[in-house]
């Protein structure tokens, strides 16, 4: 491409961009309050997405203090768990519930499901994108 | 024990702060493109409340599940949202397009003078006419081009991302967008001419 043509080039592209951000500095009153609000709106979302402060703090003491609960019934125990003499059969069914291992791999793929949400955010619009483009 | 109350109290003040803070970057990145992501909008939409709904969705879901990658990811990111979200409002017109048609209708297009009125501006009428004038010309070339070469012309002419970062937005190779890019550039000046 021949130099002529490269100024050309660069020519148009800087008047199409000083166009475009002289129409951006035009845009009315109604349009930039309704741009405001969206943005609150998006902001809100970002308090929502922060959980409370509280129960970040107090879940993972929730977690040691309920496992303390249970070594300290099985010690007084004194007896295999996986008999029914000696302590409340109900409430280590309640503590086999809290803990389950369900819970758990739940919790262990809290990043997968995150990677998972991400991938279909990203991804959505792009099923027939290469079809059509 | 005070020990401990004192430091719970300690993060907790520092991870309000490190909120703070987050929101404060978030509000400045999405003041800094609202408007010229609504103008990019308009040109695929045509149409300024649906370019509303569209960049709305856009900062909203940024702000859901972006907050936490780096300021400087989000502008490719945010885009690539938007292209997102245009695509899918594309379709959803069209298919409602099929329908109203299908039952012999169409869909009214209401023109209301006082929502469609500029804003005050420094310039003069003349200059804002010309102005006007030479935006809807390059906003109707625009939209005779090739959808892959409106996308990169837009994000890396008037929004100003890098080859890496369009590319991070389109969702494909530097090299396409490079491609696509100075297509779209000699496309529009053969359609334009000097009109801009």
């Amino acid at each position: 491409m021949d130099s002529e043509n490269v100024r050309k080039d660069r020519e148009f592209e800087e008047r199409t961009k000083l166009l475009f951000e002289r129409s951006v500095a035009a845009l009315d009153g109604r349009t930039r309050s309704k741009l405001t609000q969206a943005r609150y709106r998006a902001l809100d979302e970002l308090a929502k997405r922060a959980r409370p402060a509280w129960s970040r703090s107090w879940l993972p003491a929730g977690a040691v203090a309920a496992v303390a609960l249970l070594s300290l019934m099985l010690w007084q125990g004194q007896m295999d768990p996986l008999t029914d003499g000696g302590f409340d059969v109900a409430a280590v069914a309640d503590l086999e519930i809290l803990l389950g291992e369900e819970a758990l791999d739940m919790i262990e793929e809290l990043e997968f499901y995150a990677w998972l949400e991400e991938q279909v955010e990203l991804t959505s619009g792009e099923i027939v994108e290469d079809g059509i483009g | 024990m005070a020990f401990a109350a004192t430091l719970q109290a300690h993060m907790c003040l520092q991870r309000e702060d490190e909120t703070l803070e987050s929101r404060a970057e978030m509000e400045a990145f999405l003041r800094d493109v609202e408007s010229r992501a609504f103008r990019i909008a308009v040109v695929s939409t045509r149409d300024a409340d649906e370019a509303l709904d569209v960049v709305q969705d856009a900062m909203i879901s940024l702000a859901r599940r972006y907050a936490d990658r780096s300021v400087e990811e989000w502008r490719p990111l945010f885009y690539r949202i938007l292209k997102n979200r245009i695509r899918d409002w594309q379709r959803r017109r069209i298919v409602r397009g099929r329908v109203m048609s299908f039952f012999g209708g169409q869909e009214g297009e209401e023109y209301d003078p006082i929502a469609q009125a500029p804003g005050p501006s420094s310039e003069n009428p003349t200059e804002a006419l010309a102005r006007s004038d030479a935006m809807d010309a390059l906003e109707q070339a625009l939209r005779d081009l090739p959808r892959r070469q409106r996308e990169a012309f837009m994000l890396r002419n008037f929004e100003g991302l890098n080859v890496v970062e369009t590319a991070t937005a389109m969702g494909c190779s530097d090299g396409s967008v490079k491609t696509h890019y100075s297509r779209a550039v000699h496309r529009l000046r053969d359609m334009l001419g000097e009109h801009v």
